[in-house]
């Protein structure tokens, strides 16, 4: 019991590391970044539509100034729907680790586990995932294998290395490629940064071209969807979230319109339910009064009376038009990535990140924070549409998601599930909350953020019934192949395996309920522990699992997590057809 | 007898923000915070008292308290030899909540499990707000049913610990009683059995039926 098989050529994962690296070290490039993004949203904000298209051409010319010298890294970032954040070097078994074995060996033992996950994976696989695998290091320095830079007075990496629990290898070369000369550390650390500005502008670009068509009054959705699976940047998230989860039109010319009679049938739907007509459910009401001090206590906006005050209007307005369900906890958390988000569209540039810590009336009118409220509620409306059944009597989506899990498990990683039968650790017991919470609880709010912008990528149906009910967006349907029945569509199981999604038709296909996604996503983020849970007794796994080392997780931990995530659905899908 | 470690396995019950998770959090870590997280499913954890010359290790699940959540507590007090039902002094629906919980576990729980009840908060009313439920009608519930009471504060501290203590000091006699008697019938050995977990397929079967899907 409890050892495991070895491979002995596991490759160290080269990229994750050097991903890691690359977005915690505090630099020049990562400054000037900053500003730009900075300077870019903050024209947007206040010369308003008119303006954009200078912002699109400021946010151009440091791309193309930039292009040169680094055109083929920025490219894999927009392909592949987050399979080119996959450093899937555990099926490139002979590449990289040959040079220093020795000081990899510490790296191996975190790499054999995947390993294991992918030996049935056929030479197909491994040569698409290649492709999209094309190594940066290599190609910013003539082929020569790199050692991720050292990243002076990076905190983050600095926790990163201590908490091997995390998932991560640590970084043994780093003294080695200290001594190996500075300077072409720092040169190395300089030109990724310009290749991660020079990605980040196109990635703006990008965003912008398709927001804003210059010769159509529609967007298209199918190619913002697969833009935003990879990250959406601050500037456009509230737009795109509005889009990606329904309640935004893709045609442009509706978009202000259904907005504000949405915003008004929000507002005509609070003075309702709190006017003297209508009798006050004391129950659901006392129940969200008690909660919302509760909501993220640990984050100063949900401490504010103003934002208690909207929540507590946004939950209990839902939970009325929701008899079925009616308020659940766990609700109060999904709320507030939305909230958080449509927030940022009013705060200046430099401050979007600091949403979590200004009041808002600081920065926007009580009547613009009605909007955020309205927008969020409607959000969380579309967003619980999708899984209504994790909140109805008994839980049924919840118990069956669990289900599914526990089965996944059983096939990726049969070892990890016969010890949690052998140690009596039921998947309920922690993947309860992981579910109930779109593992919210799990990472911190800004990590959560991301995720969801490949949820809602992902999964969410721009022509859903009631959007289409609204019959102001009927014609969003035409873009996909959803057309006509919707949720029919969505059942389909799609036989296509193209990873590269470069057609739209095939990312139709490819769209899975949130409910099955969410699944192989805790499966991708239960195996990721496996090595650690594997010796683990039955105390100290639930222990662990309620609190898994995630504080230090970065974005690209997450883009891995998500990108894993798509693998296993993509092999499992057949597996996992029964789940629909 | 030897001095080994006897495990309880102990379940939290009661109404959603009557402080169930911070009664266990002052137990554990002998800390407290003002504004928790609401549990959500249930939070588990453990804590060793010595009492004399044996030592117990209380395994804790700290339950959900919300409504929705209680078709989840069957499995985490099934094989519960210990049951806190924990209401808020100052909160009188949440005795009343308390009332059906311990006669729920009366009806569905282990024969042998032990009860205490606990009103919790009871800093609050030491802080001039008015208490809403009378110490003596809790104390004759508990008479009435077999419980053991008290009245704590999670906040301050106070009596938390001796609610563990005071189970702790019944329960190894029972269950010593039990081991003699009637040894391996299992949901109340002295150890925490295999089968003693959590059992799933209770609230599972449920779902199961009613999402229609056999596979």
């Amino acid at each position: 019991m409890g050892v495991r098989p070895t491979t002995t050529n596991a490759s160290p994962t080269q990229r994750e590391m050097y991903q890691k690296s690359n977005t915690s070290s505090p630099s020049l490039v990562g400054s000037l970044m900053k500003t730009l993004k900075s300077s870019n949203s903050t024209r947007r904000q206040s010369a308003g539509e008119n303006a954009e298209g200078s912002t699109y051409e400021a946010s151009q010319r440091p791309h193309r100034f930039l292009a040169r010298s680094s055109s083929q890294n920025s490219l894999p970032l927009h392909h592949g729907r987050g399979v080119s954040h996959i450093h899937m070097s555990p099926l490139r078994k002979s590449s990289s680790g040959n040079s220093n074995t020795q000081k990899d060996r510490q790296q191996h033992s975190h790499s054999q586990k995947r390993d294991k996950y992918f030996t049935d994976l056929d030479e197909d696989w491994s040569a698409v995932i290649d492709d999209y695998n094309t190594p940066i290091p290599m190609t910013a320095n003539g082929g020569i294998e790199l050692k991720p830079p050292v990243s002076v007075g990076s905190k983050k990496e600095h926790v990163d290395s201590r908490s091997p629990s995390a998932g991560y290898p640590s970084l043994p070369q780093l003294n080695k490629t200290q001594s190996s000369g500075l300077k072409s550390q720092y040169e190395q650390e300089n030109e990724r940064e310009l290749q991660e500005l020079n990605s980040l502008m196109h990635r703006v670009a990008k965003f912008d071209e398709i927001l804003h068509p210059s010769n159509a009054t529609r967007i298209n959705l199918s190619e913002l969807r697969r833009l935003s699976w990879n990250g959406i940047p601050m500037i456009h998230r509230p737009r795109v979230w509005r889009l990606l989860i329904g309640y935004a039109p893709a045609n442009i010319k509706r978009q202000n319109t259904l907005l504000q009679r949405k915003r008004q049938e929000y507002r005509d739907g609070v003075e309702l339910v709190f006017s003297k007509e209508h009798t006050r459910d004391i129950p659901t009401w006392h129940q969200i009064e008690i909660d919302i001090p509760r909501t993220n206590p640990l984050i100063p906006l949900y401490q504010f009376p103003l934002v208690q005050q909207s929540m507590q209007r946004i939950l209990y307005l839902w939970a009325i038009r929701h008899p079925a369900s009616g308020y659940v906890q766990g609700i109060n958390d999904l709320v507030t990535p939305f909230f958080q988000t449509f927030l940022t569209e009013y705060l200046q540039a430099g401050q979007k990140d600091d949403v979590g810590n200004i009041s808002p009336d600081t920065y926007l009118t009580y009547e613009q924070l009605v909007e955020v409220e309205a927008d969020s509620f409607w959000c969380l409306t579309k967003l619980l549409e999708q899984i209504t059944d994790n909140y109805i009597h008994g839980q049924p989506g919840i118990l069956k998601q669990v289900k599914n899990l526990g089965q996944l498990v059983k096939r990726i990683d049969s070892d990890l599930h016969e010890h949690f039968v052998h140690e009596n650790v039921e998947f309920i017991q922690f993947a309860f909350r992981w579910m109930n919470c779109l593992l919210m609880r799990e990472f911190s709010m800004s990590m959560v953020i991301r995720m969801w912008d490949t949820y809602l990528s992902e999964t969410s149906l721009e022509s859903t019934s009631s959007a289409a009910a609204e019959g102001s967006s009927m014609t969003v349907a035409s873009d996909t192949s959803l057309q006509s029945s919707p949720v029919g569509a969505f059942r389909e199981v799609s036989s296509s395996t193209n990873l590269q999604g470069k057609h739209s038709a095939v990312l139709t296909s490819h769209q899975t309920s949130l409910s099955e996604f969410h699944v192989f996503v805790c499966a991708a983020f239960l195996v990721k522990f496996s090595d650690q849970l594997i010796n683990m007794d039955f105390q100290e796994t639930i222990t662990f699992l309620q609190n898994p080392p995630t504080k230090s997780w970065s974005e690209s931990d997450i883009e891995l997590l998500l990108s894993e995530a798509y693998i296993w659905q993509s092999l499992y899908k057949d597996a996992t057809s029964h789940w629909r | 007898m030897n001095t080994s470690v006897t495990s309880i396995k102990l379940v939290l019950l009661g109404e959603a923000a009557v402080g169930k998770s911070s009664i266990v959090l002052r137990f554990v870590s002998n800390d407290f915070a003002e504004n928790k997280e609401p549990t959500i499913g249930a939070a588990f954890l453990t804590q060793r008292v010595n009492m004399g010359d044996h030592t117990i290790k209380f395994e804790i699940w700290d339950t959900a308290g919300q409504e929705r959540f209680a078709s989840l507590a069957p499995m985490y007090y099934r094989n519960a030899q210990a049951a806190l039902v924990v209401y808020d002094v100052t909160k009188p629906q949440s005795f009343i909540k308390a009332r059906h919980w311990v006669k729920e576990l009366h009806e569905q729980a282990s024969r042998d499990i032990v009860i205490a009840l606990v009103g919790n908060k009871l800093d609050i009313i030491e802080n001039g707000a008015e208490r809403k439920v009378a110490r003596e009608e809790a104390e004759s519930l508990a008479q009435q049913e077999g419980l053991l009471f008290f009245e704590t504060s999670a906040k301050t501290g106070s009596n938390v610990n001796d609610v563990f203590l005071g189970i702790g000091q019944k329960i190894p006699l029972k269950t010593a009683q039990n081991q003699a008697q009637d040894g391996g019938r299992g949901s109340s050995g002295l150890r925490i059995n295999d089968d003693s977990r959590v059992d799933l397929r209770a609230s599972n079967g449920q779902a199961t039926s009613a999402s229609g899907c056999n596979c």
